[in-house]
């Protein structure tokens, strides 16, 4: 009874998916904020940096397990995407998606379009995000070693799927401190807002 | 060290004993220098020829021996903080680098008697290094003077003019002693008789140190020792040929602190010794040749608990440079100096693989006339070529128009450059706990290519074509108007408007990655940024013994690249580091760190009982800086952290005993102000008190 359940629902959802875009009516775009989301790293400060990447999906809003239903990862400062091919440091997941990123400048309110020229993939070479302090996200201080989000980086992402999302990162220290300690704060746990938009083509959020 | 202190105090004593017989019927000869300075100021250093300071056509002063006693001051920075327009800046360590025009410390050049000093540490000059006991003078010229003196008179220069033998014994005893421990004891004897001159000067300054926060395990500045010795002879051969031989040198020892189980000594030894032929047949020529030669030594260690060595580094630096000038007085207004030397620099240091030769011949020559009578123009330039960077062509232009009794007016425009320095170059560091690395440009690509078949990087993001090619020098075109007014004999104003256009300035930029994750950092030109404002003095005798000076600066220091980028919209900022970020407007850029838009100092000097007291009173204040972008968008604007502004009082009485003793008291910093956080050169209220003994009366 289940399976026939189930099976009854999915037959709505393709039916439904495979109808005109004009009748379909549009999901909301989904707007959230995620607190905490920790990644960890092992190695580092000279040394080559190892472990898994928290992987993050996008459709649910929460970390990922799974090997192909995953947008993009974190491993301490680092942001890989399901898309493109391995970087060769130690334990990256294989990319088996359509993903890729790119930086844009302004704000959640002011990068309101994709522009879908401007994606790149992760490649041997070079992540989609760029590593190191003012490359990428974050702006690291020589002196306090508190890393910043860097303000008015915006990470435009191509999901696994072929779907878009934008995210501003707030904080790289646990609950967020408003001054944080780097050598007391606990580090790489992540503080986003992020905007997903569901529909398929569909190129503003 | 200790010990030497000892013998030269004992040896100096005896001496006194003994020159006091021997010399006790010249002394009656001596000389009142500081009237014959009042009536008439000569500045040396501007053209490179004895001036009159009120008829040239350049933004200069001169603090007189006077005004440098009168403050109490012992050391370099304590005098020219006070001077407007010009503040000091902490570096590591305690020292303190100079601010001018509102351009660093590297862009002004170190001058004693006319010749470069040299040991900075990442461009800083220290001016704590500089012990005011036997300067005659300090002039201070504003504006791009590489005319005459090549790299690093970019913003302008400070020429430290020592004693010269003058006529009749003298020898002196200061000590003063103040808060933190702090003693400076100096002993100067000078003579000139017949044709042999010669100066002493011998200095032992020392402090304890302080610690603003007591919080942490380190001290703000660590106790230090230091030494200074400088002697000189003159000989006059039958009126037209003149030697003299100069010779200074420097020791400091500090404690070097990096933890509690992290300890070292950090030492500084600096010789400069300067030999000068003048020869000079008749009135209109004057021929000099000098040479010149100085080393600088900085070595530091660490150890742990145990005694074993952690750390050590070394920085040895070294300059030589023989330079013939001529000086030809066509008439009585108009002169030329022309100039030919050659300036070899070295360089030895930890973090270098190799050890640099700059070779360097130069040439200059300048033009000061009067085309009509109260026109003063002056027109020179030099030409430095380069064994290691593009050759720089430095002219300028002053000039001076008296448009009457009371009003005068002064242009100057020149070039200013400052040469990439052996840092720039060649440095080769590897950071040993975090692991990036900071690679000299003329090293980088070699080092880079090791790197490489080592398997240290994993991406380079500039090809390494494009990090051939030359370097090129920091330069600027610096521009000065300026106004005299003098309302009577008891007041006048003096106003300067500046403006200080600089282009390739020095950078760091990432130009590959590591496969440690870290990256390798080198040199580039890259950012054009100007300083512009105004500076206005004004001087007010109401009587006799009353003198009232006060200055005021305005500042603009702003890159201009950032100016386009808040143009633009690039810029972004977060109200509080976790909210959402929103876009910058133009009027939102502050400008460059360390830049107050507002100086302001006011010096005071009131004279009782028939000048047997002196009282000054000195407040000098600067409004809010920025020190770090806490924000991180990497531009300083107004939603970033400021250092409030502060003013700082100091109150200074000296009191004449009789002929031979003077006594001082003073109290610096007086409402005990304090930054630890941000300001870690104000130390708080400092008391002080000092003798000065004068043997020869």
């Amino acid at each position: 009874m289940k399976t026939l359940k189930l099976l009854f629902l999915s037959f709505l959802i393709i039916s439904l998916s495979s109808c005109s875009d004009d009748d379909e009516p549009l999901l909301d775009v989904v707007s959230n904020k995620v607190i905490n989301f920790h990644a960890p790293q092992a190695g580092g400060m000279g040394q080559p940096i190892t472990g898994e990447f928290a992987k993050f999906s996008f459709a649910t809003g929460v970390q990922s397990s799974s090997s192909t239903e995953w947008d993009i990862g974190f491993r301490g400062t680092t942001i890989i995407v399901n898309g493109g091919t391995a970087t060769g440091t130690a334990d990256e997941p294989t990319r088996n998606g359509q993903g890729g990123a790119y930086v844009a400048s302004g704000t959640m309110a002011s990068v309101l379009d994709v522009d879908t020229t401007k994606f790149k993939q992760d490649a041997s070479s070079a992540l989609a995000i760029t590593t190191g302090s003012g490359n990428g996200w974050y702006t690291y201080n020589g002196q306090s070693h508190v890393i910043s989000p860097t303000p008015g980086k915006i990470l435009v992402f191509k999901t696994h799927d072929g779907l878009y999302a934008k995210i501003e990162i707030l904080s790289y220290y646990k609950d967020s401190p408003a001054s944080p300690n780097a050598f007391t704060d606990p580090s790489r746990y992540y503080t986003f807002n992020y905007i997903y938009q569901p529909n398929k083509g569909q190129t503003s959020f | 060290m200790n010990n030497l202190f000892l013998i030269i105090v004992s040896s100096i004593i005896f001496f006194l004993l003994f020159l006091n017989h021997s010399y006790a019927q010249v002394s009656n000869l001596e000389v009142d220098s500081t009237n014959v300075q009042t009536l008439k100021e000569v500045i040396i250093s501007a053209t490179r020829v004895e001036r009159q300071l009120s008829s040239l056509p350049l933004p200069a002063t001169i603090i007189s021996k006077k005004a440098i006693s009168r403050s109490n001051s012992n050391t370099l920075n304590q005098i020219l903080q006070s001077q407007t327009g010009l503040t000091t800046v902490p570096d590591f360590g305690g020292g303190e680098g100079l601010q001018m025009q509102g351009l660093d410390s590297q862009y002004t050049l170190i001058l004693l008697n006319g010749s470069p000093l040299i040991g900075r540490s990442a461009g800083t000059f220290n001016l704590k290094r500089i012990n005011l006991g036997n300067i005659r003078q300090i002039e201070i010229v504003k504006g791009a003077s590489s005319s005459l003196y090549g790299s690093e008179a970019l913003a302008g220069i400070i020429n430290i003019v020592t004693e010269k033998p003058t006529v009749g014994l003298s020898n002196y005893i200061n000590y003063s002693l103040s808060t933190h421990n702090s003693n400076d004891f100096s002993y100067s004897m000078n003579n000139l008789l017949n044709n042999t001159g010669f100066d002493f000067f011998f200095n032992r300054n020392s402090s304890d140190g302080y610690d603003l926060n007591e919080n942490d395990e380190l001290m703000t500045v660590d106790p230090f020792v230091n030494y200074t010795i400088n002697g000189s002879l003159t000989y006059d051969l039958k009126d037209k040929t003149k030697f003299s031989l100069s010779t200074r040198y420097y020791n400091n020892v500090q404690d070097n602190v990096a933890s509690s189980s992290l300890k070292g000594l950090s030492e500084i030894d600096e010789w400069n010794t300067n030999f000068k032929i003048n020869y000079s047949p008749n009135s209109k020529w004057d021929s000099f040749l000098e040479l010149y030669l100085t080393n600088y030594l900085a070595k530091e260690n660490l150890n742990n608990l145990d005694g074993s060595l952690y750390d050590e580094s070394f920085y040895d630096h070294s300059l030589f440079k023989p330079e013939l000038r001529n000086i030809y007085r066509i008439s009585n207004n108009k002169i030329i100096v022309g100039g030919i030397g050659l300036s070899i620099e070295k360089l030895n240091r930890t973090y270098f693989e190799v050890k640099p030769i700059f070779k360097s011949p130069y040439i200059y020559i300048q033009y000061d006339y009067y085309p009509i009578e109260d026109l003063n123009l002056i027109i020179g330039s030099r030409f430095d070529s380069h064994n290691k960077y593009k050759s720089q062509f430095s002219p300028k232009l002053a000039l001076r128009y008296k448009i009457n009794e009371k009003i005068s007016t002064k242009f100057s425009l020149g070039y200013g450059y400052k040469a990439p320095d052996f840092r720039q170059l060649y440095f080769d560091f590897t950071n040993s706990l975090v692991g990036y690395s900071v690679l000299g440009y003329n090293v980088a690509v070699e080092s880079i290519s090791l790197m490489q078949s080592q398997g240290k990087i994993s991406n380079i993001i500039y090809s390494l074509d494009d990090l051939k090619g030359e370097l090129k020098a920091e330069n600027s075109i610096s521009f000065n108007l300026g106004f005299n007014y003098i309302l009577n004999s008891e007041i006048s104003f003096d106003l300067n408007i500046f403006r200080n256009t600089i282009k390739d300035l020095i950078d760091t930029r990432v130009i590959a990655n590591k496969t440690n994750g870290q990256n390798v950092f080198s040199y580039y030109n890259v950012n054009n940024v100007f300083t512009q404002g105004l500076e206005f003095n004004s001087k007010w005798n109401p009587s006799n013994s009353l003198t009232i000076n006060s200055g005021f600066q305005l500042l603009y220091a702003k890159d201009s690249d950032a100016i386009k980028s808040f143009n633009n919209g690039e810029v972004y900022a977060r109200k509080n580091p976790n909210s959402p970020a929103f876009q910058l407007k133009k009027k939102d850029y502050f400008g460059l760190y360390n830049r107050s838009r507002t100086m302001i100092n006011i010096n005071i000097n009131y004279d009782l009982f028939q000048k047997n007291i002196e009282l000054n009173l000195k407040g000098k204040y600067r409004s809010k800086y920025g020190i770090i972008d806490s924000n991180y968008n990497n531009f300083l604007d107004s939603y970033d952290e400021f250092v409030n502004g502060y003013a700082l009082i100091d109150f200074t009485l000296n009191k004449k005993i009789n002929k031979k003793y003077n006594v001082g008291f003073g109290i610096d910093n007086v409402f005990d102000f304090k930054d630890y956080q941000n300001i870690t050169n104000i130390s708080g209220r400092i008391f002080y008190a000092k003798l000065n003994l004068n043997f020869n009366q």
